[in-house]
């Protein structure tokens, strides 16, 4: 093919302004299970980690988060990552699958294959975890009241990675849990994130009068707006929430 | 037979390929994924079927763009030999048959043959600005992959736009909504096609589809002609979405067939029967 000089420059003009708005700047994305750190640079925005996440726990950036546009991410507080995990009748945590389903379906090893099992995801290398916990003890009912351990009981790696108790810390007059996470074991999944009673969406409901709260949630809510009245304003909610391990 | 029939009917399976695959990964019963992992609502379905144009898989075989391929590995500086082995057959099956994806398989090619009828209603009305655009597909391609290098992140897996009409899909059949950007260029395309520029994104734009173009150069199967059955009647000038100039084969001796994708148009348009699919070997 024979290029003029003007068609050419004109063409680099052109696709000069389509790259106008790449580039990374934002706070990192919680991503999948499996996630490196060259998870940007071989994601080819498939979607097909989303397609396999059997509870459409992984969603997929806008157009508005520049370069990560069509990347998965994890929303702890909409859905949590259940680790492909499923309670049977008695009660254990069966996998759905040998692998996690989104490092199955990553083409790229963007997403790097695991296997769904209890003593893999403790020995995770902590590049490929997805973050890890972080418990506000002055937030947390167990801790303030005795009255939670929602975390606790919901951790799909119970005792490994959330703790009842601080191990090596003197505790006096406790009568129920206190919850401690414990960063080695962590893999971020964000079922504590997500099933945390100390949440915007209940301090939201316990200021206004006619509220919209379940049963199980009116439990909690006086106790809730104790501790965030006394944390003051601008603090980070829920109590024990999924940051980005650095 | 018209090829164009036979190209209607890959067309409309991949199109009902990408609705099916999420519907089928959807769970059946009541969406609530928390009681599904407590075990109160049955298993949700593990479908090992996934993805689209740009990567597909089916119970373990995986095919990747060929594109798609080495923007990652570009970007990520790896060779990754699982992509790779992915991208073997569409590779194989550019350099013998051309791009014959764009023709038969690309969903938003088609999506935008049908939209040349709404281009051509609105002509009839009056309605159209003519924009001629020479083919920046090549420019693309080669600034995307200096992006991919140099920014590290795969770009035309962005903007790929029968990849973004199969995530569309994906994105309302699972979570309800399409996203902003990749409605918005579906949009833009459609409309700036029927307005203004036919097939504009096709022969001037697409940067998978001139990635194509470049490996199917040396393809085995293209367009040749019966030059004793020629009348010179200009029919399949006229029915090539690509404005390339059938009529001249064999005469024009510098005659670039680089951006044919065996689409059959022409040949379908011969009152003669004189262009015909020839195996070169």
């Amino acid at each position: 093919m024979k290029l003029k000089r003007r068609s050419f420059l004109k063409g680099v003009v052109l696709i000069g302004l389509a790259g106008i708005g790449l580039g990374e700047g934002d706070a990192p994305a919680i991503r999948p299970p499996g996630a490196a750190r060259d998870f940007l640079a071989r994601c080819i925005r498939c979607g097909k980690c989303g397609e396999a996440c059997p509870y459409d726990s992984i969603k997929f950036f806008d157009i508005s988060a520049g370069a990560k546009v069509a990347t998965p991410y994890i929303d702890p507080v909409e859905t949590p990552c259940y680790l492909c995990l499923r309670r049977t009748s008695e009660g254990r945590d069966e996998p759905l699958s040998e692998y996690l389903l989104c490092g199955e379906a990553c083409p790229t090893g963007a997403l790097r294959k695991i296997r769904n099992d209890r003593d893999t995801l403790l020995a995770l290398p902590e590049e490929l975890k997805m973050g890890v916990s972080v418990l506000n003890r002055d937030l947390c009912l167990a801790w303030q009241y005795d009255s939670c351990g929602e975390c606790y009981y919901n951790c799909p790696l119970r005792d490994d990675a959330m703790l009842a108790y601080p191990p090596n810390e003197v505790i006096e007059g406790a009568v129920g849990i206190r919850p401690h996470v414990n960063e080695r074991h962590c893999v971020g999944c964000g079922m504590c994130n997500y099933v945390c009673p100390v949440n915007e969406r209940i301090a939201r409901a316990t200021m206004e009068p006619g509220r919209k709260l379940t049963y199980f949630e009116e439990r909690y809510a006086a106790m809730v707006r104790n501790v965030i009245g006394r944390a003051g304003p601008g603090v980070e909610l829920p109590a024990v929430r999924v940051v980005k391990r650095v | 037979m018209e090829v164009r029939r036979l190209r209607r009917v890959f067309q409309v399976l991949v199109l009902a390929v990408l609705v099916a695959v999420p519907l089928y990964s959807q769970n059946p019963i009541e969406w609530a994924p928390s009681r599904i992992a407590m075990g109160e609502l049955p298993p949700p379905r593990v479908s090992r079927v996934w993805g689209d144009t740009w990567s597909f898989s089916f119970y373990g075989f995986t095919v990747t763009h060929p594109l798609a391929a080495l923007e990652a590995m570009l970007a990520a500086k790896v060779v990754y030999l699982p992509l790779l082995a992915a991208a073997l057959l569409p590779l194989a099956i550019t350099l013998l048959l051309g791009r014959v994806f764009c023709s038969w398989i690309c969903p938003a090619g088609f999506l935008l043959e049908l939209n040349q009828r709404l281009g051509s209603f609105l002509s009839s009305r009056g309605v159209r600005l003519s924009l001629r655009v020479a083919d920046y597909r090549y420019h693309l391609l080669g600034f995307a992959l200096l992006l991919s290098f140099f920014f590290a992140t795969p770009v035309v897996s962005a903007f790929d736009l029968p990849h973004v009409l199969g995530r569309e899909i994906f994105y309302v059949l699972t979570y309800g909504a399409p996203s902003y950007g990749g409605l918005l260029l579906l949009t833009g395309v459609v409309l700036l096609e029927a307005l203004a520029a036919r097939r504009i994104w096709c022969r001037s734009l697409c940067p998978a589809g001139g990635f194509l173009s470049l490996l199917g150069a040396k393809r085995v199967v293209r367009i040749s002609k019966r030059m004793e059955r020629c009348i010179f009647c200009g029919e399949c000038n006229i029915a090539c979405p690509y404005g390339l100039r059938p009529v001249e084969l064999g005469i024009d001796k510098d005659f670039n067939d680089r951006t044919c994708d065996n689409c059959g148009l022409c040949r379908d348009a011969c009152p003669t029967g004189a262009l015909y699919y020839a195996v070169r070997r």
